[in-house]
C-alpha cells in the first residue's frame, strides 16, 4: 500500500453562526502518522469529516496526492474512516462487516474470503469472524473497525478519537497496535484526539487546534519543549506560566520579570530584546525541589522559595503544589528513579527551594516591543 | 494476494478530478451542489403534507362558500349559522358519540390498567392468555370484530343501540389502554413496589399511591386514545347500531350517502379546530407530566 | 422484569379477561362456527353442520373480489410505504422533529368519514377539480375521477399512511446515522447506503408500518363503499352485504374467516420478528399504541 500526502489549504467552515473551522491550512506528508488534537468543540472533527468526504467546507480546497476533492462524496475517496463509535453494521457479522466494501465492489468470492481473512488476522480477530458486532467487547469492536476501514486500500486513514470509548488499560494498548499496524501498512494517518498522551505517544507530527483554528505544527517533542501559545503551553502536559516582561537581554539569555515570582533567568533560541511582552513557562518536571537552598554553583540557575501546600504521592513521582512567599502555586514533579528514593521525605508546610536551570525554561507568546 | 489487481480497479473507477487550484467561484459552486444534494427527503416530506393538508383546505374554502359546489360563489357565513342553529339531529349526535366515548373509555382504562398492573407484576395461570386477548383485537380488520359483534348480540338477544355500541367500543379500546399503560409499566422496576411495602403500605395503598400515580402518564394518554377511537369509529358502529341511535360518524355517513349538505364543511372545520385547542394542551400536560 | 407470583395478580386480570372473552372472544367463535353451518330461512342459522359457507366462496364474484380487494391492499401498501420511507427519514434526521410529527399527525384528527368526504369533495364531478377545470375553461363535462381503483388506492393511502409513517419515524429516529457515513466511506453510494445499511436495521418498523397499513387496507369497507362504488368492492362490502342485505351470515362468516386468515398471516409475520434480537415485544407494544395514537384512530 502506498501512503498519499494530503493538502489542505486555506479551508473554513461555519454551521449557522458558530465558526468551525477558520484558515485552517495543513500539509501532511506521505506515510505520516499525522495527530489533530485540541480540545472539544475545536474543529478537529469537523476537519477529519471534511477530509473524509462527509462535511463540504464553505472556502478553502483539500488536495490527496495534489489532486482536489471537494464535492467528492465520501465513497468515491480513497480515505477511510475509523469512526468514534466504530459504527459497525449490527446487522452484519464481523465476518460481512469487514467485507462490506468488496461486496460493494462484486469482488469474486474466493479472493473476498481470503482477503477478509488476511485484515481480521492483521487485527487479529480471525477467530470471531461468525459473531456479531453486539458480542463483542469494546476493543475487538475497535479493531474490526480498524480492518473495515483498511481493507479498502485506502492511503489514507481517518480516525476519530478511535480509543475514547475505552478503558485506560485497553487504550495504552491498542495505541501500540494502532502504531504498529501504522508501521504494517505504511499509509498516511490522520489521527483525531483530545488526549495530548496519546497525540505525543504514536505522532510523527501534531497539529494543535483551538477555536477552529491551528495553532501550532510540530514534532510531539518541539510542541512539548516549545508550545507556540499559551494555549498550547497549558494544553499539553501540565507547566507553571506566567505573564511577564523581559527586562535585561544579554545575547540569547534573558532576564524576565514576572509580578507573582520576581526575576528569571531563561535562555531563547534568538535575542529577545528588553521591554518585550512574553509567558514564561517551565515544566514542572524540570523543577527540582529541595529541602535546603541549593549551591549557587552557576549563575543562571532561578531559585524560588516556598512551602509545600499538598504532596500528592502516585507511585512512581510525588506530585507537589508549592506556594511561594508571592502567594502563587508552583506544580513540581519529582520522579522516584532510585531505589533509595521510595517518597515524599518533604512533608506537608515545610520549607522548600525550587531550582531550574536557565535552559529549562522557555518564552512563549513573545510580543516585542 | 491480489493487491494489485484490487488497487488498479479502485484507481480506475475514481471518477476524474480536476487539479488543485480553480477559480473561487467555480469552487463555491460545488461547495453547494454537494450540499442542495440531500433534499430529496425534504421534497417528500413537504409534498406529504401538503397532500395531508389539501383535503382540509378543501374543506375550509367549502365551509365560506355561499352555494354548494366545486366552483367558488361568494363567501358566507351561512353554513356556520346553519350548524348552530338549525342541526338538531348533528348535535344529537354529537351528544351521543360524546357519552359513548366517555363511558367506553372509562370502562376500558379502569380494565386496561388493572390488568396491565397483573400481568406486568404478578404471575397467575391465564396471564399468556390475557395477554393475547389484549393483543388480537388491534390486528384483526375492524369489519370481522364488527360482524362477529353484531351476531353475538343477536344471539344473546340485546337490543341494538347506545348500549350495544357502548359493549363495542370498550372492546376495542381495551387493548389500546392495556399496551400504553404496560409500556409505562415496564420502565419500572419491581423493587418501587417492595420499596412501598416496606415502607408499611398496604397492597391497595400500594396500588393507589404508588403504582397508578406512576403509570399515570400511560393511563391518561391510553384513555385519550380510548376517547379518540371511539369518537372516530365507523365500521364497527355502524354494525352494531340500531333504530334511533346515530353517533356523530354515523351521521356523516348518512349525510354523504344522502345529499350532503354544506353544514358538513363547517362542521369539520370546528371539529379539527376544536381538536386541536383540546388537545395541544392535553399533550404538553402529558408531556409534562412524563419529563417528570 | 420478571412477574412475581402473588395471589393478587389474577383478580387485576380478571375482569378485563372476562370482558374480552364475553365480547370478543365469544363473537368470534360463534363467527367460526356460523361459517359451518346452514343458512337459516329467514336470516340467522340453522344448527346443522353444512360446508356450504365454503363451496361459496369459489363463486366467480367473491373471488374476482377477493383477487381485487388483494391487488388494491398490496398496490396500497406499496405506494403508502415507497411514500413513507422518505418521509420517515426526513423526520428523523430533521432537527424540528416535533412541528414535523405534529405535521403529519393534526390532518388526522379530523374525523375518519370527514377525511373521505373531503376526498369526496374533491374527486366529485360537482368536486374542487371538476370545478377548477371547468371555471378556467379547459372542460364542459366533468371527468369521472371517482368510482374507479385509483380512487380507492388514492384514498387508502391517504388515510393510512400516517400508520406507516410513524412507525418507521421512530424505528429511524433510534438508527444510528453515522453508519451512513460508514457505508458511504466504505464506497457505497447514497442509495447504496441506505438499502444495504439502514433498511436491515429498520426492518422491524418497516414490518410494523406494513402489517399496519396492509392489515386495515386489506379489510377495508368504508373507503371502498363512498368512493368506489360498486366497481370498487372490497371484500369488506361483500360481507356487509352478506349481513345486512342478503342475510347470509354463514357466508359472510366464511368471507370473514378468509380475512382473518389473511390478516392471521400478517401476524404471524410480525410476531416472529419480535423473536430475533433486537426488536422486543415491548417496543413493539410501543410502537403500536403510538401509530394508534397518532392517527388518532383512523381505523
Amino acid at each position: 500500500m502506498n501512503g498519499s500526502d494530503v493538502t489542505i489549504s486555506r479551508v473554513g467552515k461555519s454551521f449557522g453562526s458558530f465558526a468551525a473551522l477558520d484558515d485552517v491550512s495543513l500539509d501532511i506528508r506521505k506515510g505520516e502518522f499525522f495527530s489533530l488534537l485540541g480540545p472539544s468543540g475545536c474543529g478537529k472533527t469537523t476537519l477529519l469529516r471534511i477530509l473524509g468526504g462527509f462535511e463540504v467546507p464553505d472556502e478553502g480546497t483539500v488536495a490527496i496526492d495534489g489532486v482536489d476533492v471537494v464535492g467528492l462524496s465520501a465513497d468515491k475517496r480513497r480515505t477511510n474512516t475509523v469512526f468514534q463509535s466504530y459504527a459497525l453494521f449490527p446487522h452484519l457479522s464481523i465476518f460481512e462487516n469487514v467485507a462490506f466494501p468488496l461486496r460493494l465492489r462484486k469482488v469474486p468470492p474466493k479472493v473476498l474470503s481470503s482477503r477478509v481473512k488476511d485484515y481480521l488476522a492483521l487485527v487479529q480477530l480471525e477467530a470471531h469472524a461468525d459473531k456479531m458486532p453486539a458480542q463483542l467487547s469494546g476493543g475487538q469492536k475497535q479493531r474490526v473497525a480498524i480492518a473495515r476501514a483498511l481493507i479498502n486500500e485506502p492511503s489514507v486513514l481517518l480516525l476519530d478519537e478511535p480509543l475514547s470509548a475505552l478503558d485506560a488499560k485497553l487504550r495504552q494498548h491498542m495505541l501500540v497496535e494502532l502504531d504498529s499496524i501504522h508501521d504494517k501498512v505504511g499509509i498516511t494517518f490522520i489521527y483525531v484526539t483530545h488526549d495530548q498522551g496519546e497525540a505525543l505517544s504514536v505522532s510523527d507530527r501534531i497539529a494543535v487546534m483551538n477555536q477552529g483554528k491551528v495553532l501550532q505544527v510540530g514534532p510531539p517533542h518541539e510542541i512539548y519543549e516549545d508550545p507556540a501559545t499559551d494555549f498550547v503551553a497549558r494544553f499539553i502536559g501540565e507547566t507553571n506560566l506566567f505573564r511577564g516582561a523581559v527586562v535585561r537581554s544579554e545575547g540569547l539569555l534573558a532576564t524576565v520579570a514576572i509580578p507573582e515570582v520576581g526575576e528569571v533567568l531563561v535562555t531563547t533560541d534568538d535575542p529577545v530584546p528588553a521591554g518585550s511582552s512574553v509567558s514564561f513557562a517551565v515544566r514542572p518536571e524540570k523543577i527540582r525541589i529541595a529541602a535546603q537552598k541549593p549551591a549557587a554553583a552557576r549563575k543562571d540557575l532561578n531559585v524560588v522559595k516556598g512551602a509545600v501546600d499538598e504532596p500528592i504521592y502516585s507511585g512512581f513521582q510525588t506530585k507537589f503544589y508549592v506556594r511561594t512567599e508571592k502567594g502563587v502555586t508552583f506544580k513540581v514533579f519529582k520522579q522516584h528513579a532510585d531505589y533509595s528514593d521510595k517518597g515524599p521525605e518533604i512533608k506537608w508546610r515545610q520549607e522548600v527551594f525550587l531550582s531550574w536551570s536557565a535552559e529549562d525554561g522557555t518564552l512563549v507568546e513573545v510580543a516585542r516591543p | 494476494m491480489s493487491d494489485e489487481t484490487l488497487l488498479a480497479e479502485r484507481r480506475n473507477g475514481a471518477p476524474l478530478r480536476a487539479k488543485t487550484g480553480r477559480s473561487g467561484l467555480e469552487s463555491r459552486q460545488r461547495h453547494a451542489k454537494a450540499r442542495a444534494a440531500s433534499s430529496f427527503s425534504g421534497f417528500a416530506y413537504w409534498a406529504t403534507i401538503v397532500f395531508f393538508f389539501m383535503p382540509l383546505v378543501v374543506l375550509l374554502v367549502a365551509s365560506f362558500d355561499k352555494e354548494k359546489g366545486g366552483e367558488w360563489s361568494g363567501f358566507s357565513f351561512i353554513w356556520y349559522v346553519k350548524l348552530f342553529t338549525e342541526s338538531g339531529e348533528l348535535w344529537r349526535a354529537f351528544g351521543n358519540s360524546a357519552l359513548i366515548a366517555f363511558a367506553s373509555a372509562l370502562t376500558a382504562t379502569v380494565l386496561g390498567t388493572l390488568a396491565a398492573i397483573g400481568v406486568t407484576w404478578y404471575k397467575f395461570p391465564f396471564r399468556g392468555y390475557v395477554r393475547t386477548l389484549n393483543f388480537l383485537p388491534m390486528i384483526l380488520p375492524e369489519i370481522v370484530i364488527g360482524i362477529s359483534l353484531l351476531v353475538f348480540f343477536a344471539g344473546v338477544g340485546l337490543k341494538l343501540g347506545l348500549v350495544s355500541i357502548y359493549i363495542a367500543h370498550a372492546t376495542f379500546n381495551l387493548p389500546f389502554v392495556f399496551l400504553m399503560v404496560s409500556a409505562r409499566l415496564d420502565e419500572f422496576d419491581y423493587s418501587v413496589i417492595e420499596a412501598a411495602r416496606d415502607l408499611g403500605a398496604s397492597e391497595f395503598q400500594t396500588l393507589m399511591k404508588v403504582i397508578v400515580p406512576m403509570s399515570m402518564p400511560g393511563i391518561a394518554s391510553g384513555f385519550l386514545t380510548a376517547v379518540t377511537l371511539s369518537l372516530e369509529d365507523f365500521v364497527i358502529t355502524f354494525f352494531v347500531t340500531g333504530p334511533g341511535a346515530t353517533t356523530l360518524p354515523l351521521f356523516v355517513y348518512s349525510a354523504i350517502r344522502f345529499g350532503v349538505s354544506p353544514v358538513i364543511n363547517a362542521l369539520s372545520v370546528v371539529m379539527v379546530a376544536g381538536t386541536v385547542a383540546l388537545i395541544l394542551p392535553l399533550r404538553n400536560y402529558l408531556k409534562y407530566i412524563a419529563a417528570k | 422484569m420478571t412477574a412475581r407470583p402473588t395471589k393478587g395478580g389474577a383478580l387485576y386480570a380478571l375482569p378485563n379477561a372476562l370482558w374480552l372473552t364475553f365480547f370478543f372472544l365469544a363473537p368470534l367463535l360463534i363467527i367460526v362456527a356460523y361459517s359451518f353451518m346452514k343458512k337459516g330461512l329467514y336470516g340467522g342459522v340453522e344448527n346443522e353442520f353444512s360446508l356450504r359457507a365454503y363451496a361459496l366462496l369459489a363463486n366467480a364474484g367473491i373471488v374476482k373480489v377477493a383477487f381485487r380487494t388483494l391487488l388494491v391492499a398490496l398496490a396500497a401498501t406499496a405506494l403508502t410505504i415507497l411514500i413513507a420511507l422518505p418521509v420517515g427519514y426526513n423526520m428523523a434526521r430533521s432537527k424540528n422533529q416535533t412541528l414535523k410529527l405534529f405535521l403529519v399527525i393534526v390532518p388526522f384528527w379530523t374525523n375518519f368519514l370527514i377525511r373521505i368526504y373531503a376526498w369526496i369533495a374533491i374527486l366529485g364531478n360537482e368536486g374542487t377539480i371538476n370545478g377548477f377545470l371547468r371555471s378556467v375553461g379547459l372542460i364542459s363535462d366533468p371527468i369521472h375521477l371517482m368510482y374507479n381503483q385509483g380512487a380507492v388506492i388514492l384514498v387508502l393511502v391517504y388515510m393510512y399512511l400516517p400508520y406507516a409513517v410513524l412507525p418507521l419515524f421512530s424505528t429511524m429516529d433510534k438508527f444510528d446515522f453515522i453508519l451512513l457515513d460508514a457505508a458511504r466511506d466504505l464506497g457505497a453510494g447514497k442509495l447504496e447506503s441506505i438499502v444495504k445499511v439502514m433498511l436491515p436495521n429498520v426492518r422491524s418498523g418497516l414490518v410494523t408500518a406494513v402489517l399496519f397499513t396492509f392489515i386495515p387496507i386489506f379489510g377495508a369497507y368504508a373507503v371502498p363503499l363512498l368512493v368506489g362504488g360498486k366497481d370498487g368492492y372490497m371484500l369488506g362490502n361483500v360481507i356487509a352485504d352478506q349481513v345486512m342485505k342478503v342475510r347470509d351470515w354463514p357466508f359472510a362468516s366464511s368471507i370473514s374467516m378468509v380475512v382473518t386468515f389473511v390478516s392471521t398471516i400478517g401476524v404471524l409475520l410480525f410476531l416472529a420478528r419480535q423473536k430475533r434480537p433486537g426488536v422486543s415485544k415491548e417496543q413493539a407494544a410501543a410502537l403500536a399504541a403510538e401509530a394508534a395514537v397518532a392517527a388518532g384512530g383512523g381505523r
